[in-house]
């Protein structure tokens, strides 16, 4: 194509080119070259446009011949852009050039200057050796240089200059800018010219005459010229015109200057694309006859050639991929004279030599460029891959459906023409099965990896689904159900469920037909492809609506048969298709144990759904669960109410923890309870679904409570009341367990009257045949709880009704008991001689009002001493309350006549007031009912209301306390049926009077009762302990003889240890000592708590001698003293209650 | 409005890149498929594209994304990146991105007054992975006219011109 290189004319005197000198300079010159730097300013373009390099070619005058004899245009590069002239004289010798060179100069200037669009200029070369005058200042006639000026350069350019002939580049510097100004300026003119040609010939487009063709290569030899001098992206600006200007013909439908739209030739489809020297394009253009076909190709390639030229490879691909697409749609029309497969194999072939010539354009190209190459590339690659398809679709060596047929055009398999296509890899391919899969599947593979290495997964995961379904239609079944069973995923987490659905689909067909079991992994494939068809509510399953049901209702009955067939449950959670919204409360069965919960299943399936078991739980507070569950025979489509029972019920409210569909040993499970992730909660999406469970008081039912009679120091128990409700029972199985405490059901025993069946295991009591509304009452012993306030026994009951024998109902309880006891009891111990007074403060623990009705300290049952009790309390006090503010007294004498070693006991009868009222209550009703026998049933519910009634205000206390009256509050209004009954009761309750003997059930509490006993080993806090003071006095080491006879003032001084001691007596005083005599005092001492402590401090000291006064100050006689006691400590033990002393504060 | 350009399949993807509409034109039913991977491809070069201007880019007509045997691509984004993916029938002649991008346009238009209605809500963001409407949901019914209206009025531009939605 064209030379990268202008053209530079040389001339001079001929004796100075033969020579040797010539060829020295010339290759002085060449050294110079290419230039550098060029930088273009064009009058008709914006910007400067920058020549980067530029080579020049130097070439003697008469070298170049007028070439106008050919019509056709060609580049202006083909005329030297530049005419040279070298003069070589001495600079001074004006005669030399008078005489020859002047005249030579003069000959070749006229030629040059006449040349249109061309430079010319004057060189003057001057030897550096050569001598310089030295008087060149007054040589007035001015050198050579000056001569030539005067005599040629006549405009403003200056076309002449000197150059001293040296190899050092700098010498040459204004040479070379004078030559790039020079070609430059012949270059802008050659264009204008040019341009104005191509401007002329465009506008007379719609004259006659006008030719396309000829146009076409005017402007290419714009186009070509611009490559010369390296400006690729003016030249593709120039075939990017050309090619509008195609497309306007085109449009014109005015394609007269072509030849046919495509005659081919033997290699026209496996020849590369891109290669323009494999037919004589110009040449076909020049004489009107070129094909479309070629046309189309030649100006692609030209493009493709400049934008791999300015480095814009990435845009080959893309331009060659749009063209072989769309021409090749062109091309189809004409189809039927090409022959068979031509168009593919062109398709094909020029796509792959599009790869290979991007391969060999590639050249530096950054991470980014290569992917973006590397996608072009494959897209390439991809859509010679398309023709493979639609010839193995024609020759049947693939099936005629997706994803093969995605890209299915009709090929005419009637050609006119008898030849052949080229391609020898499609020629193999056509002939032999296996040889077409194995370009079909290394087209895939490189196409694959090319996308891989764009980043472009999509297409990758595009191309891998069509090898699985290549493997799938040759057999290789194993193979494809892998990638079948591996893509789905790939699709899913964007929710293309479209495109999910259809691998696993394949993935279905595949395993179908490879005859495996339909074991778990397919009941997975299934189960994932129903989701997908689900959550698109099967919009997405690219298939009719009719075929559709019946694939997935055939799917839906295989699953049914594979599940029944699996050998353990397999779970399966959250499946969409399947959604479960429960009501927000459940009903009562009311004429049996149990509730019922509606809930709404929308099956979003096609199809109805065989199963087996709805079911969904509920969790309430301690894990409690309640399971509702009904036994469905399918699911229709679409919504369908249901109502599930559960056997047993629990009151309260629940959450909705998980719902279950079985279907044999598949189990759908949905876990409706959102497990909140801080992160995403937003209101109202984490709350879960609550539901509410009513009371069913008619229902089996066990409750805890304290025995009776409670007696410290015995292994403690309770009672567990099994109430049967409406029930008959066959049988009840009760187990009780908690950590912390062991119950002993071994040792149960029945606590009320009756004759009920009862059996006990060591961990289970068994009842067998209570009748309806029957309690049963059992006194359980249990371990020690008294660490604890209260304890929570979880409780499991199995029973069986008479009425559903088959059905064992399983109830879950926890129940909480009190095990801690509403009043306190303390003791104080008054000792009076022989007497003992006892007196017992009996304090309620908590806010309730306590009743006692009362309080009874008993002697030890075995009595060695006689020990007889007298109480204070008359026989006729009736009941009295103890409330927070008020404890009441018990006072007791006790007299005995020896010790008393055995404990006794003081019992206690007491209920809370509430108990007792509940009892008044319960007596009215029952009063109540004796009358109206038909009101039995509403029993529970009129003892509740009431109970309630009364909870609603407080101001019954009073009056009730002072005289039994029991005016129920009326201010809630009781539902209809209730409201006789309940008025009735008032009535009663409103008349009732404090029984003069305390009735109805009693709590009773032993508590053993040491009497305290006096000795002297003891010594309890606050307890008054009588002590003897005794000082010692001695004079034995005295300084006179007769000291011993002499008596001594002394003061002594009980030091008050404020802390602990408390001391009464005559702590302070004086007295007079002798020599070895001892004084006594008595005091009385009290500790102020309990602990280890020293005794009291004494200090003694010697007061002044009355009479004696030395050197003028009264004597004191000198003293010491030491504390017998004083390092001993006593043990002071604690002692419950208060004392109150009052203490002698002595005298001095 | 040059004639022969006939629009194949439209179909628009969430920011999160699922799809929401995929509608087809094209008469044979099992090419459906096709213009399901095509609109999940195109996810790739629009990606490309987007990353390729920096996010700096303002302009939502992101031009052919690649042409494919019969079909050419074209890919737009939403400023709220809801993606459009057009495929046209490919032809041997010149197509002006002006006209694609007006095409464009209104395909954004439609799915603006679409979504505008306060009862269609489609999802989109939901974090527990509820289900997205899709073509299948009836309440999508109107948009689905409007751009079966587009693609009518494209193929035969002398009707009437294309509405706002």
């Amino acid at each position: 194509m064209a030379k990268k290189s202008v053209l530079v004319s040389y001339a001079g005197l001929p004796s100075f080119l033969l020579s040797s000198n010539w060829d020295q300079f010339k290759q002085t010159l060449l050294a110079q070259l290419p230039l550098r730097n060029i930088h273009w300013k064009s009058a008709s373009r914006t910007s400067i446009r920058t020549i980067q390099e530029l080579d020049v070619s130097l070439v003697p005058l008469d070298s170049i011949r007028d070439e106008l004899t050919s019509q056709v245009p060609t580049s202006i590069l083909e005329k030297p852009l530049l005419n040279l002239y070298i003069v070589t004289c001495e600079n001074a010798d004006l005669e030399a050039y008078r005489t020859t060179i002047k005249k030579q100069v003069k000959e070749w200037h006229a030629t040059v200057s006449n040349r249109k669009n061309q430079e010319w200029m004057i060189l003057h070369v001057v030897r550096p050796d050569a001598k310089t005058p030295s008087g060149t200042f007054f040589q007035l006639k001015g050198s050579v240089l000056d001569k030539l000026k005067a005599d040629f350069n006549t405009d403003k350019r200056d076309r002449c200059m000197q150059l001293i002939w040296t190899t050092n580049p700098s010498m040459w510097g204004e040479f070379i800018t004078k030559l790039k100004d020079g070609m430059l300026v012949a270059f802008e003119a050659a264009v204008a010219q040019r341009e104005e040609e191509v401007k002329r010939s465009e506008s007379q487009r719609q004259m006659p005459g006008w030719n396309f063709c000829t146009f076409f290569i005017l402007k290419e030899s714009l186009a070509s010229s611009f490559e010369g001098v390296t400006l690729s992206d003016e030249a593709l600006l120039q075939y990017d015109e050309l090619e509008a200007s195609f497309y306007q013909a085109l449009k014109e439908k005015n394609l007269s200057w072509f030849g046919t739209l495509i005659s081919p030739t033997s290699k026209d489809d496996s020849s590369p694309l891109l290669s323009i020297s494999k037919k004589p394009y110009r040449d076909l253009i020049l004489a009107n006859t070129i094909t479309v076909f070629d046309f189309r190709i030649y100006l692609l390639t030209r493009q493709c050639e400049l934008l791999a030229q300015s480095g814009r490879t990435t845009e080959v691909c893309k331009k060659t991929s749009a063209f072989l697409g769309a021409f090749g749609r062109r091309l189809r029309e004409v189809e039927k004279d090409l022959p068979r497969f031509f168009l593919q194999s062109w398709i094909y072939s020029s796509a792959l030599s599009v790869v290979e010539q991007c391969d060999s354009w590639t050249s530096g190209l950054s991470d980014v460029q290569l992917a973006v190459l590397n996608a072009g590339k494959g897209e390439l690659l991809e859509l010679a891959r398309n023709q493979l398809d639609l010839i193995g679709m024609n020759l049947g060596f693939l099936p005629q459906k997706p994803p093969f047929s995605n890209v299915w055009v009709p090929i005419s398999t009637e050609t006119k023409s008898t030849a052949k296509i080229s391609n020898p890899q499609l020629l193999k391919a056509l002939d032999s099965q296996d040889a077409f899969y194995e370009v079909y599947i290394n087209t895939t593979n490189h196409a694959i990896d090319l996308y891989a290495k764009a980043g472009r997964r999509k297409f990758a995961l595009k191309l891998h689904g069509s090898l699985a379904a290549l493997d799938l239609h040759r057999g290789q079944l194993d193979v494809a159900l892998t990638t079948y069973n591996s893509l789905p995923a790939h699709y899913a987490p964007h929710m293309w469920t479209s495109l999910e659905s259809s691998m696993l689909q394949r993935a279905l067909e595949t395993h179908a037909a490879l005859g495996k079991p339909k074991d778990r992994e397919w009941i997975h494939i299934l189960l994932s492809f129903l989701s997908t068809y689900a959550s698109s509510s099967g919009a997405d399953m690219l298939m009719k609506e009719d075929e559709k049901i019946a694939y997935i209702s055939g799917l839906i009955d295989a699953l049914k048969v594979s599940a029944s067939e699996l050998e353990s449950d397999l779970p399966h959670p959250d499946h969409p298709a399947i959604s479960t919204q429960v009501s927000s409360s459940a009903t009562l069965a009311e004429t049996r144990d149990g509730m019922y919960l509606d809930a709404t299943v929308y099956n979003s399936l096609p199809c109805s759904l065989p199963i087996d078991e709805i079911s969904v739980i509920l969790t309430g507070r301690d894990s409690e669960r309640q399971r509702f569950s009904i036994a469905v025979e399918s699911l229709n489509p679409g919504t369908s109410q249901i109502r599930m029972f559960s056997p047993v019920s629990n009151a309260g409210t629940f959450l909705l923890e998980s719902s279950e569909i079985r279907m044999s040993r598949l189990l759908f499970h949905w876990t409706h309870r959102r497990t909140s992730t801080p992160k995403v909660s937003r209101a109202g999406r984490t709350s879960g679904v609550l539901v509410r469970i009513p009371r069913d008081l008619q229902a089996f039912d066990v409750q805890l409570r304290q025995p009776p009679r409670v007696q410290f120091g015995q292994s403690p128990s309770m009672i567990v009341a099994v109430s049967t409700g409406r029930n008959e029972v066959s049988k009840a199985i009760l187990k009780l367990s908690t950590s912390s405490v062991t119950f002993d059901c071994q040792d149960t025993s029945l606590h009320t009257d009756g004759s009920a069946e009862v059996e006990f295991t060591p961990d289970s009591i068994i009842l067998s045949n209570l009748p309806r509304n029957h309690v049963v009452e059992l006194l359980v012993p249990h371990s020690d709880v008294s660490v604890f306030n209260a304890m929570k026994v979880p409780i499991e009951v199995e029973y069986v009704t008479t009425a559903e024998i088959s059905m064992t109902r399983v109830l879950r309880l926890s129940r909480i008991i009190s095990t801690a006891l509403p009043i306190s009891v303390n003791v104080e111990d008054f000792f009076r001689g022989k007497q003992l007074f006892s007196k017992f403060t009996v304090s309620t623990l908590s806010h309730q009002h306590v009743r006692i009705a009362s309080a009874v300290l008993e002697p030890p049952r075995i009595d060695d001493n006689k020990v007889r009790v007298v109480t204070s309390c008359s026989q006729k006090r009736s009941t009295a309350t103890v409330t927070p503010s008020q404890p009441a007294n018990f006072l007791f004498q006790i007299k005995s006549d020896g010790p008393v070693r055995d404990p006794l006991t003081l019992n206690i009868k007491y209920r809370m007031l509430r108990e007792e009222v509940e009892f008044v209550i319960d007596m009215a009703i029952d009063e109540v009912l004796d009358t109206h026998p038909e009101w039995h049933a509403h029993r529970t519910q009129l003892h509740a209301k009431l109970i309630e009634m009364l909870e609603s205000d407080a101001s019954w206390v009073e009056i009730y306390s002072i005289s039994g009256e029991l005016d129920v509050p009326g201010s809630i209004v009781a539902p209809g049926e209730l409201h006789e009954p309940i008025e009735k009761t008032k009535k009663i309750l409103q008349s009732h009077q404090h029984p003069r003997s305390p009735q109805g059930p009693w709590h009773e509490i032993s508590i053993p009762v040491d009497v305290p006993s006096m000795t002297s080993t003891y010594l309890y806090a606050g307890q008054p302990i009588s002590a003897l003071l005794s000082i010692h006095t001695t004079f034995h080491w005295g300084s006179h003889a007769d000291d011993k006879q002499r008596q001594y003032s002394i003061q002594y001084d009980v030091e008050e240890m404020v802390k602990e001691w408390l001391v009464s007596g005559k702590k302070r005083g004086s007295f007079s000592a002798m020599d070895d005599t001892t004084f006594t005092v008595p005091i009385t001492l009290v500790a102020l708590h309990h602990g280890e402590f020293t005794l009291p401090r004494v200090v003694v000291s010697a007061l002044p001698l009355q009479n004696e006064l030395t050197m003028g100050s009264m004597s004191i006689p000198s003293t010491e003293t030491y504390q017998v006691h004083g390092a001993e400590k006593v043990l002071i033990l604690p002692r419950g209650g208060r004392s109150t002393f009052v203490l002698g504060m002595g005298s001095t | 409005m040059p004639p022969g350009l006939r629009v194949n399949a439209v179909a628009f993807i969430s920011a999160q890149n699922h799809p929401i509409i995929v509608r087809t034109f094209s008469a044979q039913d099992e090419t459906t498929i096709k213009y399901h991977y095509i609109a999940h491809t195109s996810l790739d070069v629009i990606e490309e594209r987007v990353n390729a201007a920096g996010g700096k880019s303002t302009d939502c007509y992101l031009g052919l994304l690649y042409a494919m045997e019969d079909v050419a691509v074209y890919g737009y984004i939403t400023p709220l990146k809801v993606k459009i993916v057009l495929a046209l029938a490919l032809s041997d002649s010149v197509v002006r991105d002006v006209e694609i991008n007006m095409i464009f346009k209104a395909l954004h238009m439609a799915y603006y007054s679409s979504i505008s209605n306060p009862f269609l809500t489609h999802n989109d963001d939901s974090v527990d992975g509820s289900r997205t409407l899709t073509v299948g949901s009836t309440k999508w019914k109107n948009f689905r006219r409007r751009i079966d209206e587009i693609a009518r009025v494209v193929g035969n531009p002398t009707s009437t011109s294309i509405g706002g939605g």
